[in-house]
């Protein structure tokens, strides 16, 4: 049950990571952005909307967390993550696009530890 | 005359409509190169830290007035060196060099406080324990925002230089661009215009 609860929290936590250490990689190789890089970005946004989704029907179950409105703050900011990164990435026609796509990895790892920290209900 | 956009550049191409990319380096701005990367790792604490605090200040303000007050500071200020970086004029990058200055101050000033004086912090800040929530970011990035901003004025420095003095200021110049670092370029190029007006 748990396993199966964590699975996309999971998931996006390698997913992020992974990512991030691709991006770091073309950064340091002088690489600019790249038709990859931006699938990568893609995978990861629809990985976020799966995890929203989850959240959204246990919600709608019925269940709340302590700090409701933080955790509704997270839900609606957690999708633009990726999508501001690949704006704000692509506008940079250097090495330096790739690590603003870095950042985007790093904090959607993040986020799913502080999800888990405010509604433990949410397994990592 | 600081302007960087005065370089002669593809203003001069003879065809009008082609790549929008810029193959010859421009000058840019404060938002562009690493500059992109600041702005938005900025922009990521200024909507953390003013969601956060606007949150805590709706639902549950008397608990920790102190540390929730602070966070919203915290979350202005972010604002404002997010925009100023973005737009990267002269005086946008003044009023950035004074937000990430308030920023560094803020941390070190917090930081302190909240080790000192836990019981004024039953909740975080941004900037409690110098910023060890946020794994430190807050109290690293005033410092590469100010090395950052500190690059873009000795830049617009050295473009006046070689506007007014002739070659060897110019080489100094370009010298001073290219480390990046090191006070002692910035001076010369100084007195290289001082020696020549003298």
């Amino acid at each position: 049950m748990s396993s199966v609860n964590g699975a996309v929290p999971t998931t996006i936590i390698i997913a992020g990571l992974a990512l991030a250490g691709y991006a770091l990689l073309m950064t340091a190789r002088n690489r600019r952005m790249s038709v990859p890089l931006l699938a990568a970005v893609g995978v990861l946004e629809i990985l976020l909307l799966v995890q929203v989704g989850i959240i959204v029907a246990r919600l709608a179950g019925g269940e709340r967390p302590a700090g409701l409105a933080t955790l509704i703050g997270y839900l609606i900011a957690m999708p633009f993550i990726p999508v501001a990164a690949a704006f704000w990435g692509l506008a940079e026609r250097s090495r330096w696009g790739p690590a603003v796509i870095a950042v985007a990895g790093l904090v959607a790892a993040v986020l799913m530890v502080r999800l888990h920290q405010i509604w433990p209900v949410i397994r990592v | 005359m600081s302007e960087p956009t005065a370089s002669p550049g593809p203003t001069a191409s003879p065809e009008p409509v082609s790549s929008p990319e810029p193959t010859a380096p421009q000058p840019g701005s404060t938002r562009t190169g690493p500059g992109r990367l600041l702005v938005a790792i900025y922009a990521l604490f200024a909507l953390s830290a003013s969601a956060r605090a606007g949150v805590q200040i709706a639902t549950k303000f008397g608990h920790a007035p102190v540390a929730y007050l602070l966070s919203a500071f915290a979350g202005m200020v972010y604002i404002l060196a997010t925009v100023t970086l973005a737009v990267g004029s002269p005086a946008a990058r003044r009023i950035a060099v004074l937000s990430c200055s308030v920023e560094l101050a803020g941390v070190l000033a917090v930081g302190t406080w909240s080790l000192a004086d836990p019981a004024t912090f039953p909740d975080a800040t941004v900037w409690s324990s110098y910023g060890s929530g946020y794994g430190f970011v807050p109290l690293v990035l005033p410092v590469f925002g100010l090395l950052w901003l500190r690059r873009w004025t000795r830049r617009a420095r050295t473009l006046r230089t070689t506007a007014t003095s002739a070659e060897d200021a110019g080489e100094a110049a370009g010298g001073g661009a290219g480390h990046g670092g090191g006070g002692g370029l910035g001076h010369s190029a100084e007195d290289v215009v001082a020696d020549g007006r003298t």
